[in-house]
C-alpha cells in the first residue's frame, strides 16, 4: 500500500490532489477562523471575543492536536507549492520571449505562486503576532486592536488579506478541477462560489484592519 | 523514347469463383512457422494507414518490424487529412448493399481499369476493418441508439460510408497509430522517425534494405530486412499544387522504380472538385473541401464570357447551372471526374470567376432560402468556417469560388495480388501501389485500401516471399549497401555543388504548371509532346541551376527538397509518356481525341483494357521504359460506358 | 493555374525569427525586413516567401517544420507574437492569414519551448515525448482480425461525441507551448478521454491512465496550474474538461489499482 500511496505522491497529479485537499481543508479553517473573528462585532468591548478565544484555550489536548494538523495542512500546502514553482521552471529552461495570454489565464491564476508566497510571510508573522504572544492580561481582543490599529501593523495585515484573495480567487474551483470534478453545467457555478468565498473571506478578514485605522483604535461601534 | 514490349506481367490472381479466391489463395499460401517468424525482420517505409496497419500486425504475428517515418511522429502521414469517411459493404442500413455491389460499384467507378480479383478482396475485407477500427476505439459518429451511423459519399446510392466527423483520416489514423505505438512500447517494432528513404538496396535480385537520411543530422544510414514494404502515399506533389502535403513525395517509390520495379499506369491522376482556388502566385498548396457541399451547393457561372460583376448582381437569367442543364438526373452529384472537367471547360470559356478567372460558383442560397440557414450550419458548419478563414468570405453570404485540384494518384508501384512488386521481397501498399482504383477513385475508398493492404492482405500474403524463398543472412556490410549508399552520397553531393541561381521550389512550380495544363484534367497528343520537351529541358535546368545552401550534415530542408523534386521532374516525364500512349479516354484520364459526341469519356477496350506497368531502362536526356502490359479480364462485371445524363 | 493579386502593394513587415544551428547551439533573434505581402496569403506562406528572399541572397532559409498545411496534421510548431498558433483562436498557423496582420506590424516568430521539447534547429523542435506518452498506454490491445461486428458494441452518442472531442487532439503540442508551467495535461488528457469513455478502453483503463501519467512525469514537463491557456491555444478548441476527467482517472486508479505482484502482467 505503501508503495502505491508513494508513487501517487511523487506523480505530478498526485501531489496536485494533495495540494488541493490541503489547500481545500484550509479554506475550510479560514471559513472557521473568520466566524471566530467576527465575534469582535458581537459586542463594545471584546468580551466574546474572548470568551471564544478562552473556550479554544480551553480544550486542551484537543487544541494541540488541531494545531499540529493546522501546521501539517500549512506545511504541506506549502512545501507543495514551492516544489511546483521549482519543478514548473525546470520545465521551460529557456524562455520565451513574452509568453503572451491567449485568453483563458487570469491575473490570479498567473500569480498563484506569488500570493502563495505572500501570504506564507503574513502567516509568519501573524504567528508571532498572536500564537506566540502573551495576553494573558490585555486579553486577545485588547492585543488585536493594538495590533491592527498601529499604520504598519495594519497596513501588512491589510495588503496580505488583499494576497489572500487573490490567491483564492482562483483557488477553489482549481482544487476542485484538480480533483476531477468538472461538469459544463456546474463549472461555472463552482467558479463563481469560489470567487465570492474568496472575496468574502478577504473582505470580512480586511474589515478589522481597515476599520482600526480608520477609527484610530476605537471600536467604531462604541 | 520508349521501346514498346510487349511481355505479359503475372498478376498471380487466384482462379476460380470470384467470391472464393481470397480464401482459397490465403489457404495456399504458404504458412511461417510461428517460431520463425521472430528470426524476420520485416522494413516498413511510412507510417499513414498502410504503413502503420502493416507495422503493428506483422509484429503481432511475430515478425521484428522496423518502420522509417519522414515526420517527426507517425501521427502526421497525410492520411490523417482524409475528410469524407471510409466504404465497408456492412449493409447496416438494409438498403441493399453487399460485397458484391461495393466490388461493383468500384470496378465500374474506376472505368473499367482495375484488377477484378483485386477489388473483390477490397470489398470482401471492407468489413473487417470497420470492426478491427471499431475495436480500436476509433469514435466513429453514432445515431442515439449506440449503433454505428452510415451516410452516402461521392454519389453512391447506398449509405457504405462510415465516418468520425470531418476528420475519419484522422482518426483511423490514430487508431494504427497507437496500434503501432502499443508494438513500440513492446519493444516489438522498432520506430525510426525523421528519416528519409533515399534509395533501395537489392541482393541477389531480392529486396534487402533501404538507403535513408537521418533529416536532422543528415547521417546517410543503412537499413537491413528480409522484406521491404513500402507505404509511401502518391506522388500528387508533382503538381506543386495539389491537395497533398509538403511532406509527400515519389522519391521512395522512384528510387525502388529506377532499381527495376514497375510502374503502373503512372498517368492516372484523380482532380477533385471542390477545392478552394488558387488565390496568388505565394501558393504553397490547394485545400480540399469535403465534396458532400454539392448535396447542396448548386455550381454555376455567368453566361456570358468576361461578366466581371459580383454574383449578386447577375440575375437568375445570366447564370449558367451549367451541371444540372448538361446532366438533368445526376446534376450538381456527377462523379469527380465530369464535374472536374466541366468546371475547367468553363474557365477556358471565359466564364470563370473570381480574380484569376480559375474558379467556378458553388452557391448555397437556394438551400438557404429553402432549409434556413441554422440547418446549412449544422450540416456544414466547419467547412464553410474553414472556407472564409481562408479567403475571408462569408459563403452564407457570397457563394463559395471553388475549383479543381489534384488530390489522388491512382497510379503507383505494379504489384501482383500479393501486393508485391516485380522486385522480390518488395512490397508496396496503399496509394503507393497502383491501387485497386483503375482510373478513377471512389469517395471514401482511400481509407478502404490503405487499411485493407495494411491490416488484412500483407499480413497473409508476407508469408509466401518468407515461406517460398531461400533468404540466406545479409548486413549492412554488404557490398550492395556500400555502392548504394555510395549512390546516395554522390546524388546529395551534386545537389549541394551545383551552386546555380533557383530554387527547389521555384522548379517545383515550374514543372506543377507543365504538368497541369498539358497533362492534368485534359489532355492531348500536341500537349503532351510539348510537355516532354519542356520537361526534359527544365530536367537539364535543373541540374546547372538548382541552388541548395548549407551542408548535408545538417536538418537542411532545401536539400531534401531538392532530391524530391530531382526525382518528380523524372516521374513527370513517364506519366506524360504514359499518358500519351494511352490514346483512350477513362476514368480521370480524358483524351481530348478520345470523347463521345456530348464530351464525355470514352474508352476504347479493345486496345487499351490492359495495366501499363512501365519498366525504367535508360537514362540521359531522354530517359527510356519499356511497357509491359497487364491484360484486364472482365468476368463479374459487364464492360459498360459510364452515363450520368 | 497561377494569376491571383498581389499587385495591391501588400504588407510590409519586420520579422524577428529564432535561429538556432542545433539543439547544443545558442540560438538567437535575427531580424527581417519583408515587403509586399499579399494578406491573402498564409502565415507558411509568409515564411516560404522569407525563405526564397533568403536564399537568393545566398543566406540560409529558416527550418520549421510544417506538412499538410491544413490544420490537421499538427506539424506546426511556432509562438507568434508569445501567442501559440497565433492570435486567432482554434487555428493552426497554417491555417492564419497574414490579413490578420497590419502593414508594418513587428512580429516575433520562437519555436515552442519546454525541457520535454528540444530544440532542432530555428523554428523545429523534437515532439518525441508524445510518442513515448501513447506507446506506454494511449492504445486498446486488440490484434488485428480478432475483434467481433462493430454493431456488437452499443456506444450512446453522447460518449461517442465526447470521446471524438477528445480524440481531435493533432498531438501539436501547443497545450505545452502556451502554458505557463509547459505541461502536458491537456494531450494526456484528451488520449485518457477519448478511450476511458469508450467501452472498448475500459479493460485497459486503469493502467493505461498510470502509466501515460508515470511516463508524462518522466520526460519533464510542468505541473498543471489549472490556467487554462492550453484550451486557449488548443487549434481544436479541445476542453480542460478533458484534464478534470484526467485527474479523476488517475486519482480513482491511483487509489484501486492492485499491487504489481497480484495485478498479472501489469499494475
Amino acid at each position: 500500500m505503501f508503495s502505491r500511496f508513494g508513487a501517487f505522491l511523487r506523480s505530478s497529479i498526485g501531489k496536485k490532489s494533495l495540494m488541493a485537499v490541503t489547500g481545500l481543508l484550509l479554506i475550510l479553517f479560514l471559513c472557521a477562523h473568520v466566524v471566530g473573528n467576527l465575534t469582535l462585532y458581537a459586542d463594545s468591548d471584546g468580551a466574546k471575543f474572548n470568551a471564544y478565544a478562552a473556550q479554544l484555550e480551553a480544550l486542551g489536548p484537543l487544541k494541540l492536536v488541531a494545531e499540529v494538523g493546522l501546521v501539517a495542512l500549512f506545511g504541506v500546502h506549502i512545501a507543495l507549492g514551492m516544489r511546483a514553482i521549482l519543478e514548473n521552471s525546470e520545465a521551460r529552461p529557456a524562455r520565451y520571449k513574452d509568453l503572451a495570454p491567449k485568453g483563458n489565464r487570469t491575473f490570479a491564476s498567473m500569480s498563484m505562486s506569488i500570493t502563495g508566497l505572500v501570504v506564507l510571510a503574513f502567516l509568519v508573522l501573524h504567528i508571532v503576532d498572536f500564537r506566540l504572544a502573551d495576553f494573558s492580561e490585555q486579553g486577545l481582543a485588547a492585543l488585536v486592536v493594538e495590533r491592527l490599529s498601529s499604520p504598519l501593523g495594519g497596513t501588512i495585515y491589510f495588503v496580505s488579506m488583499a494576497f489572500l484573495g487573490v490567491h483564492l480567487w482562483h483557488a477553489f474551483q482549481s482544487a476542485i478541477q484538480t480533483l476531477g470534478m468538472r461538469h459544463p453545467s456546474y463549472a461555472p457555478t463552482i467558479a463563481l462560489i469560489g470567487r465570492a468565498l474568496a472575496v468574502a473571506l478577504a473582505v470580512a478578514f480586511a474589515s478589522f484592519p481597515v476599520l482600526l485605522l480608520a477609527t484610530g483604535g476605537q471600536w467604531p461601534w462604541n | 523514347m520508349t521501346t514498346p514490349t510487349t511481355p505479359i506481367l503475372d498478376s498471380k490472381c487466384p482462379s476460380g469463383p470470384m467470391s472464393e479466391r481470397w480464401s482459397k489463395h490465403r489457404f495456399e499460401l504458404k504458412l511461417v512457422n510461428p517460431a520463425n517468424k521472430r528470426k524476420f525482420h520485416v522494413l516498413v517505409v511510412g507510417t499513414g494507414l498502410a504503413g502503420a496497419s502493416a507495422a503493428a500486425s506483422l509484429a503481432e504475428l511475430g515478425y521484428r518490424v522496423t518502420v522509417l517515418c519522414i515526420h517527426d511522429t507517425p501521427r502526421r502521414a497525410h492520411s490523417i487529412a482524409a475528410q469524407g469517411g471510409i466504404n465497408a459493404a456492412k449493409n447496416y442500413p438494409n438498403d441493399g448493399d453487399s460485397v458484391r455491389r461495393l466490388f461493383y460499384d468500384t470496378v465500374k467507378g474506376g472505368d473499367y481499369r482495375a484488377r477484378e480479383s483485386n477489388v473483390h478482396r477490397l470489398a470482401e475485407v471492407s468489413t473487417s476493418i470497420i470492426d478491427q477500427c471499431v475495436a480500436q476505439g476509433v469514435p466513429f459518429a453514432r445515431e442515439y441508439g449506440g449503433l454505428l451511423d452510415n451516410r452516402s459519399f461521392g454519389g453512391a446510392q447506398v449509405s457504405r460510408t462510415f465516418y468520425a466527423r470531418g476528420q475519419t483520416g484522422q482518426q483511423l489514423l490514430l487508431g494504427a497509430y497507437q496500434s503501432m505505438m502499443r508494438h513500440v512500447g513492446l519493444g516489438k517494432v522498432t520506430l525510426l522517425p525523421r528519416r528519409e528513404m533515399l534509395d533501395l538496396v537489392l541482393v541477389d535480385g531480392i529486396a534487402r534494405g533501404v538507403i535513408a537520411r537521418e533529416l536532422t543530422t543528415g547521417a546517410v544510414e543503412r537499413y537491413a530486412a528480409d522484406a521491404v514494404l513500402l507505404a509511401t502515399g502518391g506522388y500528387g506533389n508533382v503538381f506543386f499544387l495539389s491537395t497533398n502535403a509538403k511532406f509527400s513525395n515519389t522519391t521512395a517509390i522512384w528510387r525502388a522504380h529506377k532499381r527495376g520495379a514497375l510502374f503502373g499506369n503512372p498517368c492516372f491522376t484523380q482532380i477533385h472538385p471542390t477545392c478552394i482556388p488558387v488565390s496568388g502566385s505565394y501558393q504553397s498548396k490547394l485545400t480540399l473541401m469535403s465534396e458532400s457541399l454539392r448535396n447542396d451547393g448548386r455550381v454555376w457561372v455567368p453566361k456570358h464570357k468576361g461578366d466581371r460583376r459580383s454574383p449578386d448582381q447577375i440575375p437568375e437569367d445570366e447564370r449558367d447551372y451549367y451541371l444540372e442543364r448538361i446532366y438533368p438526373s445526376f446534376g450538381n452529384l456527377v462523379p469527380r471526374d465530369i464535374a472536374s472537367r466541366r468546371a475547367k471547360e468553363m474557365a477556358d470559356l471565359g466564364r470563370g470567376v473570381g480574380e484569376s478567372g480559375m474558379a467556378v460558383y458553388l452557391d448555397f442560397r437556394d438551400a438557404i432560402a429553402r432549409d434556413g440557414a441554422p440547418r446549412i450550419r449544422e450540416r456544414y458548419g466547419n467547412l464553410f468556417q474553414m472556407y472564409e478563414r481562408i479567403t475571408a468570405d462569408d459563403p452564407y453570404k457570397v457563394p463559395m469560388r471553388i475549383y479543381p485540384a489534384v488530390h489522388y494518384t491512382m497510379g503507383g508501384l505494379w504489384v501482383d495480388y500479393n501486393l508485391e512488386s516485380t522486385i522480390p521481397g518488395l512490397f508496396v501498399l496503399g496509394e503507393a501501389n497502383f491501387s485497386d482504383h483503375g482510373a478513377n477513385r471512389l469517395g471514401a475508398s482511400a481509407l478502404m485500401q490503405g487499411l485493407a493492404d495494411g491490416y488484412f492482405v500483407i499480413p497473409s500474403t508476407i508469408g509466401a516471399h518468407f515461406a517460398g524463398r531461400k533468404l540466406g543472412a545479409v548486413t549492412t556490410d554488404h557490398p550492395s549497401f556500400a555502392a548504394a549508399e555510395r549512390d546516395v552520397q554522390g546524388r546529395l553531393g551534386k545537389l549541394l555543388s551545383i551552386d546555380g541561381r533557383r530554387s527547389a521550389d521555384d522548379f517545383h512550380r515550374e514543372l506543377g504548371l507543365v504538368m497541369w495544363n498539358h497533362c492534368g484534367m485534359a489532355r492531348n497528343e500536341k500537349g503532351l509532346k510539348s510537355a516532354l520537351g519542356t520537361i526534359r529541358g527544365l530536367r537539364a535546368q535543373f541540374w546547372e541551376n538548382l541552388r541548395v545552401l548549407g551542408t548535408g550534415e545538417e536538418l537542411n530542408r532545401e536539400l531534401e527538397k531538392a532530391g524530391r523534386v530531382a526525382d518528380f521532374i523524372e516521374l513527370a516525364e513517364l506519366m506524360v509518356i504514359d499518358a500519351e500512349h494511352r490514346r483512350e479516354s477513362c476514368g480521370g484520364h480524358f483524351r481530348e481525341e478520345s470523347q463521345t459526341p456530348e464530351g464525355e469519356a470514352l474508352r476504347d477496350d479493345a486496345s487499351y483494357a490492359y495495366v501499363a506497368a512501365w519498366q525504367h531502362a535508360s537514362d540521359g536526356p531522354a530517359m527510356g521504359w519499356n511497357l509491359h502490359r497487364e491484360p484486364l479480364t472482365f468476368e463479374e462485371v459487364k464492360l459498360t460506358q459510364r452515363s450520368y445524363k | 493555374m497561377s494569376g491571383g493579386h498581389d499587385n495591391h502593394g501588400g504588407l510590409n513587415l519586420t520579422l524577428h525569427v529564432w535561429r538556432q544551428k542545433n539543439c547544443e547551439a545558442e540560438g538567437h533573434f535575427e531580424t527581417y525586413a519583408l515587403h509586399g505581402i499579399s494578406e491573402h496569403c498564409s502565415f507558411l506562406e509568409m515564411l516560404d516567401q522569407l525563405n526564397e528572399q533568403l536564399l537568393s541572397e545566398g543566406r540560409e532559409p529558416v527550418a520549421f517544420d510544417h506538412d499538410c498545411r491544413e490544420g490537421i496534421c499538427g506539424s506546426c510548431s511556432l509562438v507568434i507574437n508569445g501567442q501559440a498558433h497565433g492570435p486567432d483562436r482554434e487555428t493552426a498557423t497554417c491555417q492564419l492569414h497574414m490579413r490578420r496582420f497590419h502593414d508594418g506590424q513587428t512580429i516575433y516568430v520562437e519555436p515552442f519551448r519546454a525541457q520535454a521539447f528540444p530544440i532542432v534547429r530555428d523554428l523545429v523542435c523534437d515532439r518525441s515525448a508524445f510518442d513515448r506518452i501513447i506507446a506506454r498506454g494511449g492504445f486498446v490491445s486488440v490484434n488485428t482480425g480478432s475483434p467481433q461486428d462493430a454493431n456488437a458494441i452499443l456506444i450512446p452518442k453522447e460518449a461517442a461525441d465526447l470521446a471524438m472531442d477528445a480524440a481531435a487532439c493533432i498531438g501539436c503540442g501547443a497545450c505545452v507551448a502556451a502554458c505557463p508551467n509547459a505541461a502536458a495535461m491537456l494531450f494526456v488528457g484528451a488520449k485518457i478521454s477519448h478511450l476511458s469513455l469508450l467501452p472498448q478502453g475500459q479493460p485497459e483503463r486503469r493502467r493505461r491512465v498510470l502509466a501515460m501519467v508515470e511516463q508524462m512525469d518522466k520526460e519533464g514537463f510542468g505541473n498543471c496550474g489549472n490556467i487554462y491557456e492550453c484550451e486557449a491555444a488548443c487549434p481544436k478548441g479541445i476542453s480542460v474538461e478533458n484534464i478534470a476527467r484526467l485527474n479523476k482517472e488517475y486519482l480513482g486508479a491511483s487509489l484501486t489499482a492492485r499491487p504489481a505482484s497480484e495485478a498479472a502482467g501489469g499494475f
